[in-house]
């Protein structure tokens, strides 16, 4: 009898299973029935919150219908905004906290304006030299359970940002913070030599805020507007898994977590106690989680979602043509590049060149190299998604000094950047490598070849549109007799590969966290984790082959000889304290010059980020970071 | 139950111990050797973060050291916190995952098998007849096609061309596509074991007494010949389960289930080590036990098979 019941029980569940499909997979076209669904679902919506969360099991369909449905990644890692490092993380969050500052549209561009203060006032120049800001919040700040937000939130929250038990990945958002460099100071076994260290951040009372930093920096506001700067509260905090769970997700935002449905969907609504809930003209999202660029294409074309924000690579060249309206291409502040270990041996084993005299002739080869490929080819018939071939490395969108493109003044020649990267310069670019590497190797004149290049290898994440890129890298050395071998291998274990320098030549890339060439800069020091080039490491430690004078900004230093820790570290060094914007950026485009002198970085293009948007949603936009901001859009 | 049978059980447990904890070490070390960790980003962290993120993991140890803190915590159940979901547990996070993927596993299982042994008898029944043969060409193909060609074919035809399905696994009715590719191959597996043990059985003197006694073609089958025909059919369940859950690895990417085989796949690229240790214990004890369990069943249903 017991093993009856058991097969009736698990055949009606079968078949109550299968007819629920069925039915909503043709609800897609019928009006009255979407209706119903729709009811139906909020209904089991309701059922679900009495019986607690067995009954939503499965159900991830509950909030569909409703509200704004989006697709913009896959299930984050985490929604605590101290802890997150990903983009897609920050656009959920920039929907569920309020900072100091936030991100507003402005016309064609963007600016930052206060959010949770009053006003982003100038710093005061101590002493010292260090500067400190003072911000006073706006009346009625609540959080979502209620209380008030207070300034000594803010002040718990960045403490623990940048705490040692907490080790986030974006901690050092605040390393320009007066205190950050003790708190950080550790000694071998990972102890804090400081423990009482703390950063200079004081809530003076319950509104105002108070911070000094080390120096004056031009993206302090812009900062203020990064989630990992957003209020949390400690009591809400204490419990660990606070970030996971809807009923202890307590924030300060526009929106408020109602649901997470893990690796299925994400569901915000509308904080009526928000303090600009006037402005908030989207009532619900609901953040679909896949990270499969087919499964939100098709989602996308048969109206379940509104935007995604990517789509698969083949089919890019069809959806601008397909859908001009809605396929959307933005600049993405970073840079795709070719990036050679610079202790990798390039020069012909006839060569007697030793020391600096190698070290500065490789140089020359890898700048000549660099000239034999052909960027615009790249970009229009390999990657096909509007990218922007790069003659520099500091991305587009970075802005100089004077609000201009940083790239655009780049180096010193007619053109942007260090190479010329026009259709026209083709040719040009290729005889002037040839010439160059004559000078070193061996050139077959009958065949065009050269036959005494060591052979290189190129190594790749495993992906096909990388795959495409270096195959293409290939076939130009292989068209001057190089032979470049390709390697791909997993992605963790590729950046493992990278940064401990076991390669010749690899792909890479870097998207810059915030409005600053200091992003692009300050990783090709010595000691950086993501010098992947190997700067000042291994035999080139010893190579004395760099000269920086600074005499003419008024510094110093002057190295003739030196090598890149006795220079290029200097220099960063010198950037980071730097007072005045205008040699500050100057700094920095010699803090260029230096890398791109050495041909390392070779970049290839600037990124885009890729969405699509329904013609229904009006009032969407997505910031130059890659955040998408649904709060402000409407259905029409 | 007798004395044998329980001596059986036993060792056979011990055993399955035995095979779990291999696993463990096995998994443990090779994860560990493998390049890259749980910290390795784009963007690397600095290494005083990168030490204090090792220290607060306990991942600074010697490698033996954290072997044996983690076989202490795995005895008492604890799987310890994800490194990469950071603030939710293994525990937590396979559970999710399970409520998928078993839901998925148990249906695909269920289809297979009822399927499959309806059709096997239809197949014996109607030996050599054209149905009979267009079974069994249907089967052929389905058993010698792997999974991610199948599921592939099918998301291509019902979600992308004809939009019949969602293309996402965690839509309503996204469950549809996922359980069908699951459930083929061993489907046409039964569908060929039921019909070939069929065959052997209808050959046997009983149910030729049955025949010469005037009983009727399907009667002799459902009432007489199939329970001995099902005997090869349990022997296989264990290996069918194995296959559905290292099958919904595949499955469930192919689709986007939000399964625990997703997961599982995804903790390996971001060397969620507690991530994969823990998904790595349950499927193996899954695995285990369910063969364990068809073992004990193959027994009481055929009394002339001895255990030792």
């Amino acid at each position: 009898m017991k093993k009856k019941l058991l097969a009736i029980l698990l055949s009606a569940a079968m078949v109550a299973s299968l007819t629920a499909c069925g039915d909503s997979a043709q609800s897609g076209n019928a009006p009255e029935e979407l209706a119903e669904d729709i009811e139906a679902a909020a209904e089991e919506d309701a059922a679900a919150e009495e019986a607690g969360d067995e009954a939503a099991e499965g159900d991830t369909s509950a909030a569909a219908g409703e509200g704004l449905n989006v697709c913009i990644a896959s299930e984050p890692d985490t929604l605590d905004p101290a802890l997150n490092s990903a983009v897609d993380g920050a656009t959920m969050l920039v929907h569920l906290f309020s900072g100091l500052a936030k991100w507003e549209k402005d016309g064609e561009g963007f600016k930052i304006v206060p959010d949770a203060a009053t006003e982003l006032p100038e710093g005061v120049v101590n002493d010292d030299g260090t500067v400190t800001y003072t911000y006073t919040l706006r009346d009625g700040l609540k959080w979502s359970d209620g209380k008030d937000v207070t300034a000594g939130d803010f002040e718990f929250a960045w403490k623990r940002a940048v705490s040692v038990d907490l080790a986030t990945d974006y901690g050092y958002m605040f390393e320009i913070v007066d205190g950050y460099d003790e708190v950080w100071d550790l000694d071998d076994d990972g102890n804090p030599n400081n423990p009482d260290a703390q950063l200079n951040v004081k809530a003076l009372d319950e509104k105002t805020l108070e911070v000094t930093l080390e120096n004056k920096v031009s993206y302090w506001n812009e900062l203020l507007a990064f989630p990992v700067y957003f209020p949390v509260r400690e009591d809400v905090v204490s419990n660990e898994s606070w970030a996971t769970d809807p009923s202890t997700y307590v924030c300060n935002g526009p929106y408020t977590m109602t649901d997470w449905q893990h690796n299925s969907v994400i569901t915000l609504k509308k904080n009526p106690d928000y303090v600009d809930a006037d402005q908030i003209t989207m009532d619900q999202i609901n953040f679909y989680l896949s990270d499969d660029a087919n499964n939100m294409l098709t989602n996308f074309k048969n109206g379940d979602w509104a935007m995604i924000d990517d789509v698969p690579t083949n089919e890019i060249a069809t959806l601008k043509n397909d859908y001009p309206d809605n396929f959307f291409v933005e600049g993405q502040i970073g840079t795709y590049y070719v990036c050679w270990n610079i202790n990798q041996k390039l020069l012909p084993d006839s060569s007697s060149l030793k020391g600096v005299e190698a070290a500065k002739a490789e140089a020359e080869i890898r700048n000549a190299l660099s000239l034999l490929f052909d960027r615009n080819y790249i970009v229009d018939s390999i990657a096909q998604g509007g990218q922007v071939p790069a003659s520099s490395f500091v991305a587009m969108g970075l802005t100089d000094a004077d609000g201009s493109e940083f790239y655009k003044n780049a180096g010193s020649n007619s053109f942007d950047g260090y190479y010329d990267v026009s259709a026209d310069a083709l040719e040009a670019n290729f005889n002037s490598a040839v010439e160059t590497l004559k000078k070193y190797y061996t050139y077959d004149e009958a065949s065009g070849k050269f036959t005494d290049v060591p052979t290189l290898t190129y190594l790749y994440n495993t992906s096909d549109a990388h795959k495409a890129i270096a195959e293409y890298l290939q076939s130009a050395f292989a068209a001057v007799g190089i032979t470049m071998n390709l390697e791909n291998q997993e992605w963790a274990t590729f950046l493992n590969t990278r940064k401990e320098g076991n390669y010749s030549v690899a792909r890479n890339g870097w998207l810059a966290d915030y409005n600053d060439p200091i992003c692009f800069l300050d990783m090709w020091v010595s000691g950086s984790g993501n010098n992947d080039v190997q700067y000042g490491k291994g035999d080139h430690e010893k190579i004395k082959a760099y000269d920086l004078d600074l005499t003419e900004f008024g510094y110093d230093t002057k190295v003739e000889g030196g090598t890149w820790a006795e220079t290029y570290d200097v220099l960063i060094a010198d950037i980071k304290s730097c007072e005045d914007e205008a040699t500050r950026y100057k700094l920095m485009h010699k803090a260029e010059d230096m890398l791109m002198e050495t041909g390392c970085i070779c970049p290839l293009y600037f990124y885009t980020d890729l969405y699509m948007v329904d013609n229904s949603l009006k009032g969407f936009f997505s910031n130059p970071l890659g955040y998408k901001y649904f709060m402000y859009s409407t259905f029409e | 139950m007798n004395p044998n049978m329980l001596k059986y059980i036993i060792k056979r447990i011990i055993l399955a111990i035995f095979t779990v904890w291999v696993v463990i070490t096995v998994t443990f070390f090779i994860m560990h050797a493998v390049p890259g960790g749980p910290f390795t980003s784009e963007k690397a962290v600095s290494p005083a973060v990168q030490k204090a993120m090792e220290a607060k993991y306990g991942l600074d140890k010697p490698l033996m050291s954290q072997y044996f803190t983690y076989l202490t915590d795995v005895i008492q159940f604890k799987f310890g916190p994800s490194l990469k979901q950071r603030g939710r547990m293994v525990i937590d996070i396979i559970f999710d995952g399970m409520k998928t993927s078993a839901k998925l596993g148990v249906i695909a299982a269920f289809l297979a098998l009822i399927i499959g042994i309806v059709l096997g008898s239809f197949a014996a029944l109607l030996r050599n007849s054209f149905l009979d043969r267009l079974i069994m060409v249907i089967t052929t193909a389905f058993v010698s096609m792997p999974s991610f060609i199948m599921g592939s074919l099918l998301l291509v035809a019902f979600a992308i061309k004809t939009h019949i399905f969602p293309a996402n696994g965690a839509a309503s009715g996204g469950l549809v596509l996922p359980i069908i590719t699951l459930m083929l191959y061993p489907m046409s597996y039964i569908t060929r074991l039921t019909r070939s043990s069929m065959l052997d059985v209808l050959g046997q003197d009983y149910i030729r007494t049955a025949r010469a006694k005037g009983v009727s073609g399907g009667r002799i089958i459902f009432g007489h010949a199939l329970k001995n025909a099902l005997i090869p059919v349990i022997t296989y369940f264990g290996p069918m389960l194995a296959y559905i859950v290292t099958g919904s690895l595949v499955v469930e990417q192919i689709f986007a289930v939000p399964g625990i085989g997703r997961a599982y796949v995804s903790s390996i690229t971001n060397r969620d080590y507690t991530m994969i240790m823990g998904t790595t214990i349950v499927l193996a004890s899954l695995i285990v036990i369910m063969n364990l369990v068809s073992d004990i069943l193959y027994k009481v249903v055929d009394p002339r098979i001895t255990l030792e």
